[in-house]
């Protein structure tokens, strides 16, 4: 309580406590608070953030693009002028990074944001009405499951789509493929939890109120939810990168001339021992962009986590004080 | 013995050594348990929390220490600091010994060799404590095995057979291979007790142990702790909120508020003088079964200050209505009362209050609200609610591909009852006997239901269209138990109550105008409409789900356990809104509650439930003054009341066993196998009860008391199902405790 020394009614001092900003904190700011407490996770963002915009000003470094050969350097190592070297066949491998990060990203952002918002919406529908839309909804995520995602994206980049392919870039038809793929697990973790959710009394609550069922949904499940969809997002970024790269290494993913770093590093593989910096400069972009993700997301889990034990350095050192304070009489 | 809870001064000026000197740095010799200067900080968001500020007491073997305060004020933190059971991020300062041995500052290795064997612990909640994948017997014999490696297995399983015996588990042989789901939630708090008194433990602990239970069960269970104790001889720290639960059972109460103690004594002083005025305010806030006087109950207003500041004068001085600037000069010590050495009161006006002072003297009380309807007689007044012949009947089906049916779970069974302008009407019985099926049914309201539901003039048979719906709507509104379940966390208050009223067509400005009105209505602020629920107490945000339930003026108000969530104080205060709410608006209430107490205080008329059926009804005042049926009279005497004298000599029915499951329902009267007097009846008459289904009906006043007014006698209302009420009661199931169990003090 903020005034014990007022001799107010206790609504008053009720409402003081109430006011006061240092007891009532917003949640956000908790979140906030929580996610800046931890150094991994604040430098996980740090580096996600520089590759980013490291990609989209990068190209503006060098005068080089991912297309021009340069015909006197051919296979060249870093210098002068090409600072990461050259490929065989003489284009720059810095621009092509910069280029190559930035699809990867790119096709990250899309897939993790687009699935989850999917998931959310299909796994909240299945929970709300149940019954028998559940069982037909449940029935398409489980086929789409076990349909074998590796070989439709194999059919769909190659062989199969070629009308598709005439017509879309490759990484806009790889995120199409990926987005189909990869959203159902998320959909069922959604649909049990937004189950347990109906079952609070503020949803019954709206239903006895004769609120649309539509409006339920997405006023009262997909909020509620919420925390657990941004954990979703950073997780499904980092697993449609790594996707992107596998597929791409496999050489079913993107295809030349675009570039992406699964590309760089699928190309780089039987050369290593000849062009080294061809095999490690994207290889080394990639780590830094999951693993920023991965370090990322610890810190968002402590930080939404209700029952995390993290509690601040601050706060900590206060109560040490208080400790030496009272050893000395 | 005489009671021995000392409790030192607790002048923050002084030193700790200073303190420690005050309050006897060494136990007395014979005290199994003594806490001296116990403090517990948390670190949190907002800062360090103070939750436990300086306790000592001293715990004698075979006594009962009660533990009592709101929600928040250190008592659960407490017991787990004892245990060494709190996170490792709490930090515990103080000291507590153990027969003379330091607990604090041990290894949690090392506590466990005083956990579960010189030190146990009942939980609260008897579901989530025992561990669903091994039989009740695996843990029990796991409780012996750690404490005693050499025991033989054969000695072990005797053992646990013993105990489950003495905690009251029938057919305990077979029962240890039994899984905890297979038993209800008494037995399965049974056999919490029977683990945790399994190695004789010198000290038991229990956290709220019958907070989650019916009050049939509470008495069953309360029954077991207090034979437990006997059987072992152990100190008991009793931890609770209900004043009633403590009353018969504690030798000694200790009052908390914000984490120190501030009232200490024997138990006839902390109920019959208390001092201090929390203490006062407590008890006051508190319905009373027994008595039927309509007075309204005291609130205490506010809530418990946060500990993050040290208060620098009283703490509850802002909640304290006799307090002056004296009081905020620095926080009054616990210091002895006149009337007791033992009993301790931390207030400077502690001696003024002593004797006669009336609790709704000292706590403004408001007075009690009239309805316009009061006046008119019941018959007269226009029905706003009527069920006939109301039935929910579930199958049960067996079988993973072809669903046999084998059975049919009856939980609601033909039930009629209606409800006029203004009234209250109760529904009250254990869990599982229907209540909330039965309101469920009324909400659900649809064409396809067995039986007729009619809400103000609409009858569910007709209810086919959405429009229909949507005007019942308007009629019937619900408050929920959980007010922080019922609320959507991410909704403002203004969003919450703007919601019924958008669904109702309203347009902005008018929406506008209505919450404020609303906010007022219900005493809250109406520049708090922008904040989020969590930023309530709960009391305030039962506030809201009530003002929320008011939105569309409904003519009827369902309220589900509205203050079951809710600590005393603030409950006191619930209460008295939907008192008030009622008699200004000519609202009328369908109430489900256990709590009887609440339910005498607040309606008028009340059907006791059992087994989906309705066993009696009637006027409050009638059912609980001179209750027919002996299920009636179980529950009413089951009920524990504040007050010691009472609960140590009145004659309690604890009847045997859990409710059955509606499977087994009999085919006679439901209430035969539990029924106290059915077990007094002789062979000949039970047969009827076995056979015949008694009907729900008005007792005709006697031939006698007909002659003896010399003119017809009104029938009262109040209307039972059974064929011998008022039967002998068979004597296994009355017990009473005999006044020797307790030395007055």
């Amino acid at each position: 309580m903020t005034n014990l020394n007022a001799v107010d009614p206790a609504a008053v001092a009720q409402d003081a406590h109430l006011e006061s900003a240092d007891v009532v904190i917003g949640k956000s700011t908790i979140i906030i608070r929580r996610f800046l407490r931890n150094k991994t996770a604040v430098t996980g963002l740090a580096i996600f953030v520089a590759l980013t915009v490291f990609s989209f000003i990068g190209g503006f470094f060098t005068q080089w693009d991912k297309e021009t050969i340069d015909p006197f350097n051919i296979g060249m190592p870093p210098s002068g002028e090409h600072y990461l070297g050259t490929s065989q066949a003489g284009i720059d491998l810095y621009a092509m990074t910069v280029e190559g990060t930035r699809i990867s990203i790119l096709i990250g952002l899309v897939v993790g944001l687009v699935s989850v918002l999917i998931a959310a919406v299909y796994g909240c529908s299945m929970a709300y009405f149940g019954g028998k839309v559940d069982k037909v909804m449940l029935f398409i995520l489980e086929a789409l499951i076990m349909m074998p995602a590796l070989l439709v994206v194999a059919v769909a980049t190659s062989g199969g789509g070629a009308g598709l392919k005439r017509d879309l870039p490759s990484w806009l038809l790889l995120i199409i493929v990926l987005l189909v793929f990869s959203w159902m697990g998320t959909a069922r973790l959604i649909r049990s939890m937004s189950m347990s959710l109906m079952q609070r009394d503020f949803v019954k609550a709206a239903q006895y109120m004769g609120v649309p069922p539509r409006r339920i949904v997405w006023r009262h499940l997909v909020p509620n939810i919420g925390s657990l969809l941004i954990l979703d997002i950073t997780r499904g970024v980092t697993a449609a990168i790594l996707a992107e790269v596998a597929f791409s290494f496999i050489g079913i993913g993107i295809k030349v001339p675009d570039v992406s770093l699964g590309v760089l590093i699928g190309q780089a593989t039987s050369q290593v021992s000849t062009f080294p910096w061809m095999f490690w400069v994207p290889l080394t972009v990639m780590f830094l962009l999951t693993g920023s993700l991965a370090m990322m997301n610890d810190g968002l889990r402590d930080a939404f986590d209700p029952s995390s034990t993290s509690s601040g350095k601050a706060k900590k050192a206060k109560a040490r004080t208080i400790r030496a304070e009272k050893k000395t009489p | 013995m005489s009671s021995e809870t000392t409790t030192g001064a607790t002048d923050p000026s002084q030193s700790t050594v200073e303190r420690l000197h005050v309050a006897g740095l060494h136990a007395p010799g014979d005290a199994v348990l003594s806490v001296r200067d116990l403090n517990v900080r948390f670190n949190t968001e907002n800062g360090v929390v103070h939750a436990v500020r300086g306790i000592d007491f001293d715990l004698l073997p075979g006594r009962t220490l009660g533990i009592v305060g709101e929600s928040g004020s250190g008592k659960s933190v407490t017991s787990l600091a004892i245990m060494g059971l709190l996170a490792p991020t709490a930090e515990v300062t103080g000291s507590v010994r153990l027969k003379g041995r330091e607990l604090l500052g041990l290894s949690d290795k090392a506590m466990c060799e005083y956990r579960g064997n010189e030190l146990a612990m009942v939980f609260q909640d008897p579901l989530s404590s025992l561990t669903p994948v091994f039989t009740v017997g695996t843990q029990i014999i796991e409780a012996l095995t750690i404490h005693n490696p050499t025991m033989s297995k054969k000695a072990k399983e005797a053992r646990a057979v013993e105990l489950l015996a003495m905690v009251g588990i029938p057919s305990p042989k077979d029962r240890l291979k039994a899984f905890p789901h297979e038993f209800s939630g008494g037995m399965r708090q049974r056999v919490m007790i029977a683990i945790a008194i399994a190695n004789n433990p010198r000290v038991l602990i229990a956290d709220e142990p019958t907070t989650a239970l019916d009050v049939t069960i509470q008495a069953q269970v309360l029954e077991v702790l207090h034979k437990a104790q006997e059987e072992t001889g152990a100190a008991v720290v009793m931890i609770t909120h209900d004043l009633g639960v403590v009353a018969g059972m504690a030798d000694d109460i200790m009052v908390m508020y914000a984490g120190k103690p501030v009232e200490t004594g024997a138990v006839d002083h902390i109920y019959y003088n208390p001092r201090m005025p929390y203490t006062m305010g407590l008890l006051g806030a508190v319905p009373r079964v027994d008595v039927a006087e309509k007075s309204s109950l005291v609130p205490i207003e506010g809530m418990p200050p946060n500990l993050l500041q040290a208060p620098t004068g009283c703490s509850f001085a802002p909640r304290c209505p006799l307090a002056s600037d004296a009081c905020l000069d620095g926080e009054p010590a616990l210091a002895p009362v006149a009337d007791d050495g033992l009993h301790r009161a931390a207030c400077i006006k502690s001696d003024s209050l002593g004797g006669t002072v009336d609790v709704h003297d000292v706590f403004a009380a408001p007075p009690v609200p009239v309805s316009r309807f009061d006046a008119i007689p019941r018959a007269e007044r226009a029905t706003v609610l009527q069920l006939t012949d109301v039935r929910k009947h579930f199958p049960l089906t067996r079988g993973a591909l072809i669903k046999r049916r084998i059975g049919t779970v009856k939980a609601v069974d033909g039930l009629s009852f209606d409800i006029r302008e203004g009234e209250c009407f109760s529904i009250v019985g254990e869990s599982g006997s229907g209540k909330t099926t039965t309101l469920l049914e009324i909400m659900e309201f649809h064409p396809d239901q067995d039986g007729e539901v009619v809400i103000g003039g609409l009858s569910n048979k007709q209810a086919a269209d959405a429009k229909t719906k949507g005007k019942m709507r308007r009629e019937l509104q619900m408050v929920f138990q959980d007010p922080t379940g019922a609320l959507d966390p991410r909704f403002t208050v203004y969003e919450v109550l703007a919601e019924p009223l958008q669904n109702a067509g309203m347009d902005r400005a008018a929406i506008k105008k209505r919450i404020m009105e609303l906010m007022k209505l219900v005493g809250l602020q109406p520049d708090h409409v922008n904040r989020f629920p969590n930023q309530f107490s709960g009391g305030q945000r039962q506030r809201i789900g009530i003002a929320r339930a008011l939105a569309v003026n409904p003519k009827l108000v369902v309220l589900d356990e509205p203050v079951s969530a809710l600590d005393v104080s603030v409950q006191a205060g619930v209460i008295n809104l939907l008192d008030q709410l009622r008699a200004e608006l000519g609202l009328s209430y369908l109430l489900v509650a256990h709590d009887l107490s609440v339910v005498r205080h607040i309606s008028n008329r009340v059907a006791v439930m059992y087994l989906g059926k309705i066993v009696e009804i009637g006027a409050v005042d009638r059912v609980f003054d001179n209750p027919r049926h002996p299920y009636t009279r179980a529950l009413l005497s089951a009920i524990p009341v504040p007050d010691p004298h009472l609960e140590r000599t009145r004659e309690r029915i604890i009847l045997q066993g859990d409710l059955p499951s509606p499977l087994q329902a009999p085919k006679g009267c439901n209430f035969a196998t539990r029924c106290p007097v059915f077990a007094a009846l002789p062979p000949a008459k039970q047969e009827k009860c076995l056979t015949l289904e008694p009907l729900l009906e008005a007792a005709a006043p006697s031939a006698a008391v007909q002659v003896l007014q010399q003119a017809p006698v009104p029938v009262p209302d109040q209307q039972f199902a059974c064929f011998y009420p008022d039967g002998e009661i068979d004597e296994d199931m009355l017990v009473v405790h005999e006044p020797a169990d307790h030395l007055a003090p």
